[in-house]
């Protein structure tokens, strides 16, 4: 199978990740999201790793998982950081970071 | 020991004494402080004998020795050691200062007794004597301008004595700023001198002396009229003289030994040690000639008119050192310095007596409320009588012999030197008039209250002690004028010093008697022995002619002033009312004090005012500040404004920012 | 011996980062240690340095960023010694004038002080560019902390950014000058790219370019000094920094622009430093002139001071671009003597406040002499010193300073001299206000305590000691100060010679010939270039000559190209 229809696939998932980073408005599902987009350039990774036949690109792969993960522990930790101290689950609310 | 060691010795022991006293103002007791201060210049007076004798043991041409210690600031071509030069010249200077030092010291110890501030006065004393040895003593420019800025800085110190009048203070700085202005013509003067010459030691200098003149002529003139403005500015001379009489807001001792005897005859001092550049340069010792004399005329009118009694004999001072200016400016070198020795001993001996009589008047100064203090306080009255004749130019005291070798030498020159001869003899006789002026009215007429208290043997004082100056009550917390004013009626130290200069009024002149005595010019002589003008003058008619004028107006003076303010004292007010104009010129001293102020001073202040009001906030605040400021204000508040806070935002921001990169390449490509 | 700059440099701060986890006694006692430690170096430094070898010593190279040619190089040498040991002393007392009160955060504020010490101390050390461009920045961000932190003014925050935003725009311009210095001595000399000095100072770079990256220099530097008329973040600056803080910022930082001037300007760009001679003279003149001017009519005691450093900056920027030896070397005593003479100062400026029930208007102080004979015998030696009275170093570094110049300009140093009376009037105007006079309404005349005389004893025993013997200062750094203008004297004296010769009158100062020989004259003393033309010509009669054979170059002998 050509390159192309795994880079596709690749494209999609990660305009639909975008997609919805910027359109949602909880942190979770923004979070949910960032993970479509990392998952998206795994997946173009592995490809590219398979074309060329070397496993460069799985390793990278696999240390982005791994980046993932901490990311998803931090993030949900915020999250529920926010929700105990009773914060808005909505990002547009938390703006307090303005210049 | 050798001569240069005794010079050392010299400045060494004011230097420790003022040092001593400073560092041990609270724990000395009593008059301990006095007594320390007195002792060093004792000492001093000592060491100047000594290298004085030591220096009549070295053969005649050697008689001109410099010491180094070590090097100062010597780097680049400037060769600046700590160097003195002990020759016949500066060591009549430091005999004439450390001997009027220590009686003046002597003075003090009880004149000042009462004051609060007695140990900090000795200190500052002490300091001023060093400085002014140093000044005489320095070996080359460097060391000079140090001694002539240290004397201006005791000067100060001493003058804004009793700081917490504001008048003090104000004249202290006056003086000061003068004198800087003086400090400043001699370091560029020196410039001028280095700049050919490539040395600042003295005799170095000297020796290039013709060669300079023939190759920089020009330079060499500006360069001594530059000395010239530094010698003026300390020696009072017009137009640098206004700060003399103010300076009298200082302790009386104080007007004694440094604005009359030693510290303004610096000017002297300094042309005459100059006297090998200056013989080069005709014309800038002209312009101390001429200077000299129109000081002697301008000081002797105003002295005519002024009541407070310290003033009229400074302005007689400014007088008198304009014909020692006028001497050393026209070549009568040993004459100069003769009435400046003589000076030194009876001026010093008017100012304590003025002393005495302040003190008995309770702090009051001026002459309209003084009178018949002759039988209240004899010895006073004798020492001022002694003074005042010695001034005045009365055969056989001091004055007279100096004042008319001065005279005899510049007329013996002939040219236009005439003209100085004449104003020398116009300035004589105003001496006489305005010397007994002040005699008459303090100690003839009907005595004043404070006069007959004493009389009834109590000594007046004052209950609230105000400023002479403004009619402020003093501030007593500083000291003086405290509860208790000496006078040398009952003071032993006070009459031991007024005596011993009495007699040297007296006497002083017996050093220098035309055809009689020569010691000065022997002993002088290795300093200007190479000096093309400098000789005793061998005309004797004319010196005939000299002592019998000046005998003769110093007489018509004195029975004027009689005549004037003892027999017809309604005249005078008749007088002032016919020519008021003349009156008004003189009572505000020509209006110099104002012409300085309009010219200098009020630009030079609403140049401040408006660099600080206008200049400050428009140009450097709003043009200078606000233009860099105020772009990096922009370009902030332009990247500020981004920050929204909103993350979605940011993420589109960062989303385009990444499609807009890819696009990018994909179009390259 | 050798000596570890690095050591020496990086302790203060190294201290100070150190005092951040301990309590804030012992950050304190860390702090003065550092500052303590820094000036026994510095003072076994000057012990040390053998004059007679002169040039820079304990050397230490190590390359930075090898790509760039960036070396960590530090050394001392005759210009810079003095001036280490100045920065070492008033940072100790500093130090120890801080700690006569309570102290908020203590840890941070040693922490910055000790950078801050480092920082300079880098700046003067430093012997490469880049090195010197990083610390000269470096010494403004402890300032900014320092005084955003701990001060007590109002308008603090805007001053302090006044400050640094003012200085980072001309530190900026620098940068960009040095990169550029960098990168076009390699394009004219070939070879690595190197920011090294001592290699940057081989090759000459044309004059055209010369000048603007001097223009470059120039603005950092005169911001920082500061001059006219680009001093206007002084006034709030000053206002608004806590006086320890302020008594180093002024007694130290804007030497070091001063010293820039020497280290940098005048070796690597002579021919521009000739070019803007005239016109950096007039910005020193409009310094002291106007400085004075405002010292003499404000009532703000901080700012009287401040107004006399920038004219007393003035004078030592005269002094460097008298552009001869005398005039360096006064130029460098001077900045030593301002130094050791503002610091006190503004201690005592202080000490009057605390008297003057916290007011710092010379309108609510007066009669403060009277029960604190010591405190008024201090102040009236600073106050002497400070306006350069005959017998003070200052007076020294000045009669240096106006004699180069004397030499160089004769009307600029005539002029100059007006700033010498201006400066007792301000000073003296000081002293009598503060000390003398009727007591002020709410003043308390106390003598200073046991705790303030050993801080600012010392300075005035300095004062005193480098007042008797000068010399100590001046024979150390002669050769490399003379060295750190010789080219650019050089050059200006050849203008000057040329401009003499063409008139008539050759009179060659001996002096000036002892300290620096011609290269152009060729040896025989009787050949100049023309510098228009680049023509050996004949001194006397400005005709072209074959230097070959001394004889006059006829039009028709010329060889045509």
């Amino acid at each position: 199978m050509a390159i192309g229809w795994y880079l596709a696939v690749s494209a999609l998932i990660f305009s639909i990740g975008a997609g919805g980073v910027l359109v949602r408005r909880n942190p979770l599902v923004i979070l949910l999201c960032l993970e479509l987009m990392l998952n998206a350039a795994n997946l173009a990774l592995i490809a590219f790793s398979r074309m060329h036949g070397n496993g460069d690109g799985q390793i990278f792969a696999i240390i982005v998982m791994v980046v993932a993960a901490c990311e998803v522990c931090i993030g949900l930790g915020v999250i529920v950081a926010m929700y105990r101290r009773q914060l808005p689950i909505d990002v547009d609310e938390l703006r307090e970071l303005q210049g | 020991m050798n001569v240069t060691d005794y010079g050392w010795l010299i400045l060494l022991f004011p230097l420790v004494g003022s040092i001593l006293i400073g560092l041990g103002h609270r724990v000395l007791p009593g008059r301990a402080a006095g007594i320390i201060g007195t002792t060093a210049i004792g000492l001093a007076f000592l060491a100047a004998l000594g290298a004085f004798f030591q220096l009549q043991d070295e053969p005649h041409e050697l008689r001109q020795i410099t010491s180094v210690l070590y090097d100062y600031a010597s780097t680049v071509g400037v060769d600046a050691e700590m160097s003195i030069l002990v020759d016949p010249l500066s060591l009549l200077m430091c005999l004439v200062v450390t001997g009027v030092s220590t009686l003046i010291h002597l003075y003090s110890l009880s004149y000042m007794w009462s004051d609060k501030g007695y140990a900090r006065f000795f200190s500052y004393l002490n300091f001023f004597v060093f400085s002014m040895l140093l000044l005489v003593l320095a070996g080359n420019f460097l060391l000079l301008i140090v001694g002539w800025a240290f004397v201006g800085a005791a000067s100060y110190l001493l003058i804004s004595y009793w700081y917490r009048r504001t008048t003090a203070t104000t004249a202290g700085v006056k003086a000061f700023v003068i004198n800087v202005v003086g400090d400043i013509g001699l370091v560029l003067g020196t410039y001028f001198i280095f700049k050919h010459t490539g040395t600042l030691d003295f005799l170095k200098t000297f020796e290039g002396a013709e060669e300079f003149a023939t190759e920089g002529n020009g330079d060499l003139t500006a360069g001594l009229i530059l000395l010239l403005v530094g010698a003026f500015a300390k020696s009072a001379q017009v137009p640098f003289h206004t700060w003399l009489p103010d300076a009298m807001e200082g302790p009386t001792p104080v007007s004694s030994l440094i604005h009359a005897a030693t510290m303004v005859t610096a000017g002297v001092y300094l042309i005459a040690r100059m006297h090998p550049l200056f013989e080069q340069a005709p014309a800038a010792a002209d312009v101390a000639a001429i200077t000299g004399a129109v000081t002697l005329l301008v000081a002797g009118t105003i002295g005519l008119v002024v009541t407070d009694l310290k003033r009229v004999i400074a302005y007689s001072t400014m007088s008198q050192i304009g014909y020692m200016i006028m001497a050393v400016g026209g070549g009568a070198y040993v004459a100069g310095l003769f009435h400046l020795m003589t000076h030194a001993f009876f001026k010093a001996l008017l100012f304590m007596a003025a002393g005495s009589v302040i003190g008995a008047m309770a702090g009051q100064q001026d002459l309209d409320k003084m009178g018949g203090f002759r039988k209240a306080m004899p010895f006073t009255f004798g020492c001022f009588v002694v003074g005042g004749l010695a001034l005045a130019g009365v055969p056989p005291f001091s004055g007279f012999f100096s004042k008319d070798e001065i005279l005899l030498i510049l007329g013996d020159r002939g040219g236009w030197y005439w003209a100085l001869y004449v104003a020398g003899y116009v300035g004589a006789i105003l001496t006489a008039i305005y010397t007994w002026r002040m005699i008459f009215r303090a100690f003839w007429g009907e005595p004043c209250p404070e006069a007959k208290e004493l009389e009834a043997g109590h000594l007046h004082h004052a209950e609230v002690h105000t400023n002479p100056a403004n009619g402020e009550v003093e501030d007593t917390d500083v000291g003086f004028p405290g509860s208790e004013h000496h006078i040398a009626e009952r003071n032993a130290p006070m009459k031991v010093a007024m005596g011993g200069l009495a007699v040297l009024a007296v006497v002083g002149g017996v050093v220098q008697i035309p055809e009689v005595t020569h010691a000065l010019d022997s002993f002088l002589e290795p300093s200007f022995e190479e000096s093309a003008i400098a000789q005793a003058s061998d005309n004797t008619g004319l010196m005939v002619f000299g002592l019998a004028l000046g005998t003769v107006l110093a007489m018509v003076g004195i029975a004027i002033a009689y005549r004037l303010w003892v027999q017809t004292p309604e005249v005078p007010a008749r007088i002032q009312a016919r020519f008021s104009f003349l009156h008004r010129l003189f009572v505000n001293k020509w209006y110099f004090d104002e012409l300085i102020d309009l010219v200098i001073v009020r630009p030079f202040a609403w140049f401040g005012r408006f660099g600080q009001q206008t200049f400050e906030r428009l140009v450097v605040g709003a043009a200078l500040i606000g233009g860099p400021t105020g772009l990096v204000r922009v370009g902030s508040a332009t990247v500020r404004a981004l920050q929204s806070g909103f993350l979605r935002a940011y993420a589109a921001l960062l989303f385009a920012g990444v499609a807009a990169t890819v696009f990018y390449f994909l179009v390259q490509s | 011996m050798t000596l570890h700059l690095s050591i020496f440099l990086w302790l203060p701060a190294a201290l100070g980062v150190l005092g951040l986890f301990l309590p804030g006694k012992a950050a304190r006692l860390l702090a003065a240690l550092g500052a303590l430690g820094a000036l026994g170096y510095a003072i076994t430094a000057v012990v040390d340095y053998d004059r007679d070898q002169g040039g820079l010593q304990y050397v230490t190279d190590r390359t930075w960023i090898s790509e760039l040619g960036i070396h960590y190089k530090l050394g001392l040498d005759g210009l810079n010694l003095f001036l280490v040991l100045l920065t070492t002393v008033l940072f100790l007392a500093a130090v120890l004038w801080s700690m006569r009160k309570p102290i908020e955060r203590e840890q941070h504020y040693w922490l910055h002080m000790g950078i801050g010490q480092s920082a300079v101390l880098g700046a003067l050390m430093a012997q490469d560019l880049a090195l010197f461009v990083a610390f000269f920045d470096l010494m403004l961000i402890p300032f900014f902390f320092l005084t955003a932190g701990w001060s007590t003014a109002e308008n603090r925050i805007p001053a302090v950014m006044k400050l640094v935003i003012y200085t980072l725009v001309g530190s900026l311009l620098m940068l960009v000058a040095a990169i550029a210095t960098a990168v076009l001595s390699k394009d004219a000399a070939g070879g690595e790219l190197t920011f090294v000095l001592s290699d940057l100072a081989q090759t000459q770079l044309g004059e055209g370019t010369q000048n603007w990256i001097f223009l470059c220099f120039a603005a950092a530097f005169l911001v920082k000094m500061p001059a006219f008329p680009v001093h206007g973040w002084m006034p709030d600056g000053y206002r608004a920094m806590p006086l320890p803080v302020l008594a180093v910022f002024s007694g130290v930082l804007s030497k070091v622009a001063a010293y820039g001037f020497l280290r940098i300007v005048t070796p690597l760009f002579p021919d521009a430093a000739v070019n803007f001679q005239t016109l950096m003279l007039l910005i020193a003149l409009a310094s002291i002139l106007y400085g004075s001017a405002l010292a003499f009519t404000t009532t703000d005691t901080r700012l009287i001071l401040g107004y006399s450093s920038l004219a007393q900056l003035g004078f030592i920027l005269l002094g460097v671009f008298a552009l001869n030896p005398q005039g360096a070397q006064g130029a460098i005593l001077q900045s030593v003597n301002h130094g050791l003479v503002v610091a006190p100062a503004f201690f005592l400026v202080a000490l009057a406040s605390e008297r003057a029930g916290g007011s710092e208007d010379i309108r609510d102080m007066g009669g403060l002499a009277f029960r604190a004979p010591v405190m008024a015998t201090v102040f009236l030696i600073v106050a002497l010193a400070n306006l350069a009275m005959p017998g003070s170093a200052n007076f020294v570094g000045e009669f240096f300073i106006l004699l180069g110049v004397f030499k160089a300009k004769l009307v600029i140093a005539c002029i100059a001299f007006a700033g010498v009376a201006l400066a007792s009037v301000y000073s003296l105007r000081l002293f009598i206000r503060v000390m003398h006079n009727r007591t002020g309404a709410d003043t308390d005349s106390r003598e200073m305590t046991v705790r303030d005389g050993l801080v600012l004893v010392p300075l005035i025993l300095a004062i005193v000691a480098l007042a008797f013997y000068p010399q100590l200062a001046l024979q150390k750094g002669e050769k490399d100060v003379t060295g750190a203008v010789a080219t650019a004297f050089e050059r200006s004296d050849a203008d000057e010679f040329a401009k003499q010769s063409a008139s008539g009158e050759g009179a060659e100062d001996p002096t000036q010939a002892a300290n620096a020989p011609r290269p152009q004259s060729g040896g025989s003393g009787q050949i100049v270039i023309d510098p228009n033309t680049g023509q050996p010509v004949d001194p006397n009669t400005g005709q072209p000559i074959d230097p070959s054979t001394g004889q006059p170059v006829s039009p028709a002998q010329e060889p045509t190209p």
